[in-house]
């Protein structure tokens, strides 16, 4: 776990993941993809368009809570800056 | 009905609590911070102050008109918090490396701590809330009205105006902390960001389960048309996306509560999922009460104020007085962390520059700076309200909650090309930054924020209609004939899309000065520095006395003190006043920014010490990127440098080669020549004797006679050509070993001995005792000198020949000198004498093959001497073989010529 090389090896990894989630949302939020949506058509008698935006609104919070998790144990190391991948 | 009175003790003893909470917080602090207070929980209930009245009233007003249009304002923010990896993360890392205190001081911090981009800032921050706060205005005193009928909207307004105006310059301005962070006011916002979502979700639940039967039945007959009808999802929708990510990262308070007020960067991690949910929780029931809403309550009821009247309208009194704290929440929340925010940017960039001016003027003038800092934001907190209140009284108070603020978002959109620009680019200048801003700023108030008056201010409904002089290409909604879009995207295309474009052009175009390239590699490298030990470089003037005087105004006394004494204990100094260091100078330039701001400070600072600070890892950006530039050019002309040598040797070796080429042939043909010349009259003589059987005996001996002189001559001649190929090509194994000199020349002497009496030569020798025994094959030494004699001998034309023999040694070697009277060769011929096959001028027709001497040379030569022509003042030559004394020579010379 002290390694400093495993922790920048996960740093760069949740990174990674954290960009994908974002150009996942927005992709998902955006036209033409949303569009597919706007149907007349009801889910347990809600309809698609709020089904699809809440369902996937609910969806990349639950990954944002899953990549923020295993953070969690490494509070201290992301407080120092000499951690910190320098690239980004 | 709920009564108004009771309605007012609820709102007084609510406003009683949050005064309390705040106040027993900030006390607390000072001494111990109280740890679940420091929390990631109550940071990300501190961002939610997002969540304005807007959201609480107005979504479900837009969800009433618009549908699903509303969703649109809260998954910006959410993208933003779901890759806060990328941006947040930076901005709040920058935030607390530079002591940043607000959006304008990081915009100037980044572009060199420029005062006039500061100044800037704030004029449009200020311009920007200004709706804001009157939206939140608005929608108290309405909601106010729903309740006290009777109450006068002007009087209703001006009084919650004055009310938030005290509670924010109570505990805005209790104090200046040196990272300008609330912590009273922050545990009172979280507080309510509970109290909001509770009340919209309790008021949400209401409606689905009470007045309503479920979602289902919520949404029974709804039509594709009240979700927002077929372009729900077009160019309005990414607009919006793209304003809420915006706003949520621009907007004052915004920053406030997320960069300035954060304690932890690490709260971001708990934030980027909390965040969205919080805004999820928001927005859950937002489309079910609009809906109920619009089926259950009488035709012409404002949308806006849904969450509250379908409780009063069910007579849930205890409901719609939550609800009424809910939306009193979420509007005073937002005004109190605005007001700061705003506030601590006017005093910071508009006020203290003027007081800096006045304290040029007389440094020593008495007084706190400090005081003068909190009375000037006390005074912007009410001139901010003041012009808020205005706002809602010029505006009537008419148009929808949403619209007002959506011309907010469009307003701090305008900073979000120079605020990534500058995080992302170290390219980006200030001058991009302000012209940027300045284009885009124009575009914003001439498009959406004058024209939202409506045709009361500034400009008339004429000119919305036909454009300001008739000219219908300026229509502020319909610019350059840009017709049929909707007027927030036809704002935000022109103003952002124009700011970007200018940003980029001017920015690319002009250069930054030092400082503003210094601060760019800061903060675009913010992750590689940590604030920078600094590094002395410049010569300060500063008495200690005068920065602890300027500390002790701006900070006060005791924290002044505190920060001294700790400079003193760091440098070991035993007086109680830190030796004013460039490092001291720049840790309290930093110290003091987290009050006044980065411009001031500096300005401030160095006004006093009179020196530009440079930190030592600024120099390092700096210089790595020079140095960068000085490396690659350097290698580059390396580079060719060593291309231009390559190219010239190998130009030289071409030229070398050629020429021994041509020696080559020249040998060949030379060679040739000189074996036909005999072999002709080997031919000839041999024929004539094997065909003519007449000749007589004594013609054939001759005959045979020159044959045979000619067999020899073609073989010595042969024997030449070998020995001369071996010893060129080093193939001749000359033994190599001490050789006496003296000895040498008179074996030479004995050996040529016939020919010279023969010729009549006169011998003289001078031969030196001392010289030292040389490195050289006794025999092939002979061999050399005997060959120079014969040649003295031979080309000898005076009439009474003389030679003279001498060695000399001399500077690490010893010379033969060779020197007969008949004058030498040439100056002409000596260029000429050791190459194969040539023949000095004086020489006869059957004089050898001509490579008597090239073998000399090439024997000297391997014994690491040398065979050469010396000339004498009166032209006459001589000879001179050259040698080198054997490693032995540093033995007295007796030993070794024994």
């Amino acid at each position: 776990m002290n390694d400093p090389r495993y922790t920048l090896l996960r740093r760069r990894k949740i990174r990674g993941r954290s960009m994908v989630l974002l150009l996942v949302g927005i992709v998902l939020l955006m036209p033409p993809l949303i569009g597919v949506s706007f149907v007349d058509a009801k889910i347990a008698g809600i309809p698609a368009p709020l089904i699809y935006v809440f369902g996937v609104w609910a969806l990349l919070i639950g990954i944002a809570f899953a990549l923020a998790g295993p953070l969690a144990d490494s509070d201290q190391g992301a407080a120092s800056p000499e951690a910190d991948d320098v690239g980004s | 009905m709920l009564s108004v009175d009771i309605l007012l003790a609820v709102c007084l003893g609510y406003v009683a609590l949050l005064f309390a909470i705040a106040f027993f917080v900030d006390r607390r602090a000072r001494r111990r911070p109280i740890e679940w207070l420091q929390s990631p929980v109550i940071y990300t209930l501190s961002i939610s102050v997002y969540c304005t009245s807007w959201t609480f009233y107005g979504a479900v007003g837009s969800a009433a008109r618009n549908g699903l249009e509303f969703v649109a304002i809260y998954l910006g923010p959410t993208l933003v918090f779901i890759g806060w990896w990328w941006l947040l993360r930076k901005l709040v890392r920058i935030g607390r490396v530079h002591r940043i205190t607000s959006i304008a001081d990081l915009i100037s911090s980044r572009y060199g701590k420029s005062s006039s981009l500061a100044v800037l800032v704030t004029a449009l921050v200020v311009t920007a809330t200004t709706p804001y706060i009157a939206l939140q205005l608005q929608s108290l005193t309405r909601s106010y009205q729903v309740i006290a009928t009777d109450a006068d909207g002007f009087a209703t307004a001006f009084w919650i105006a004055a009310g938030l105006a005290l509670f924010t310059i109570l505990f805005g301005t209790r104090n200046l902390d040196a990272n300008e962070r609330h912590h009273g006011v922050v545990a009172a916002i979280a507080l309510e960001a509970v109290v909001k979502l509770v009340a919209l979700i309790a008021v949400g639940l209401f409606a689905t389960y009470w007045v309503s039967d479920g979602f289902a039945d919520v949404f029974a007959d709804v039509d594709m048309e009240a979700l927002g009808g077929d372009d729900i999802f077009g160019p309005r929708w990414i607009t919006l996306i793209f304003l809420s990510a915006t706003a949520i990262i621009c907007l004052p308070r915004q920053f406030q509560v997320t960069v300035v007020e954060n304690i932890d960067e690490s709260h971001l991690k708990t934030a980027s999922w909390l965040f969205p949910l919080y805004l999820l929780g928001m927005s859950i029931f937002i489309m079910p009460i609009a809906l109920v809403g619009l089926n259950t309550m009488p035709e012409g009821a404002n949308p806006d104020l849904f969450v509250l009247t379908i409780p009063l309208a069910n007579q849930t009194d205890e409901l719609a007085l939550l609800a009424f704290l809910g939306g009193f929440s979420s509007a005073t929340s937002m005004v109190i962390v605005a007001a700061i925010a705003v506030s601590t940017m006017v005093s910071n960039h508009i006020v203290m520059p003027i007081v800096l001016r006045l304290l040029a003027s007389d440094r020593a003038v008495s007084g706190d700076v400090r005081d003068l800092l909190l009375t000037s934001r006390r005074i912007s907190i009410a001139i901010i309200l003041g012009l808020g209140f205005l706002y809602f009284w010029l505006s009537g108070g008419s148009g929808a909650l949403a619209s007002v603020g959506l011309i907010a978002f469009v307003g701090v959109a305008q900073f979000i090309p120079s605020l990534i620009g500058g995080l992302f680019w170290r390219d980006a200048t200030r001058a991009g930054a302000l012209s940027g801003l300045v284009v885009g700023f124009a575009l914003w108030a001439y498009t959406l924020f004058l024209p939202s008056f409506e045709g009361q201010f500034l400009i008339s409904s004429a000119v919305l209609e036909q454009g300001p002089w008739g000219i219908a290409a300026l229509r502020p909604q319909a610019l350059l004939g840009l017709q049929g879009v909707d007027p927030l995207v036809h704002a935000v295309v022109w103003s952002v899309g124009l700011n970007v474009l200018i940003f980029l052009i001017v920015s690319s175009v002009t250069n930054a000065n030092l400082l503003e390239r210094l601060q760019a590699a800061l903060f675009v490298e913010v992750y590689r520095s940590d604030g920078g030990a600094a590094l002395s470089v410049a010569t300060t003037s500063a008495g200690a006395e005068d920065l602890f005087i300027l500390a002790q105004r701006i900070l006060g006394t005791d924290p002044a003190r505190r920060l001294f004494d700790e400079m003193a204990r760091d440098q070991g100094t035993t007086s109680d006043l830190p030796h004013p260091t460039d490092a001291v100078i720049a840790r309290l330039e930093r110290e003091l920014s987290g009050s006044i701001g980065a411009a001031s400070a500096h300005a401030m600072v160095q006004r006093i010490a009179g020196g530009q600070t440079v930190s030592i890892t600024e120099l390092i950006d700096i210089a790595d990127e020079t140095q960068q530039l000085i490396v690659t050019s350097r290698q580059l002309a390396d580079k060719s440098e060593e291309l231009e040598r390559t190219a010239e040797a190998l130009r030289s070796v071409n030229e070398r080669l050629r020429s021994l080429d041509a020696q080559k042939d020249d040998f060949v043909s030379q060679v040739s020549h000189e074996l036909r010349t005999p072999m002709t009259s080997i031919r000839s003589l041999s024929e004539i004797l094997m065909e003519d059987e007449d000749i007589s005996p004594e013609d054939r001996r001759r005959f045979v006679t020159i044959i045979h002189e000619e067999s020899r001559r073609l073989t010595s001649l042969l024997n030449e050509l070998l020995d001369m190929s071996r010893l060129e090509t080093g193939m001749a194994d000359l033994r190599l070993e001490p050789v006496d000199v003296s000895n040498a020349v008179v074996a030479a002497l004995d050996a040529a001995s016939g020919m010279t009496r023969k010729a009549g030569v006169k011998i003289t020798t001078d031969l030196c005792e001392a010289a030292p025994p040389v490195v050289a094959n006794d025999y092939r030494l002979r061999q050399v000198l005997t060959n120079i004699l014969s040649n003295a001998v031979k080309y000898n034309v005076a009439e009474q020949p003389e030679i003279h023999i001498r060695t000399i040694a001399k500077d690490g070697a010893v010379w033969i000198d060779v020197i007969d009277n008949g004058g030498g060769v040439t100056r002409e011929d000596a260029a000429v004498v050791f190459e194969k096959f040539a023949r000095g001028s004086r020489a006869g027709l059957d004089q050898g093959a001509g490579l008597g001497l090239p073998i000399c040379r090439a024997i000297a030569r391997a014994m690491d001497g040398d065979v050469t022509v010396e000339f004498v003042e009166d032209g006459s030559s001589f000879f001179r073989v050259i040698l080198v004394p054997s490693k032995e020579a540093d033995q007295p010379a007796e030993a070794a010529g024994a």
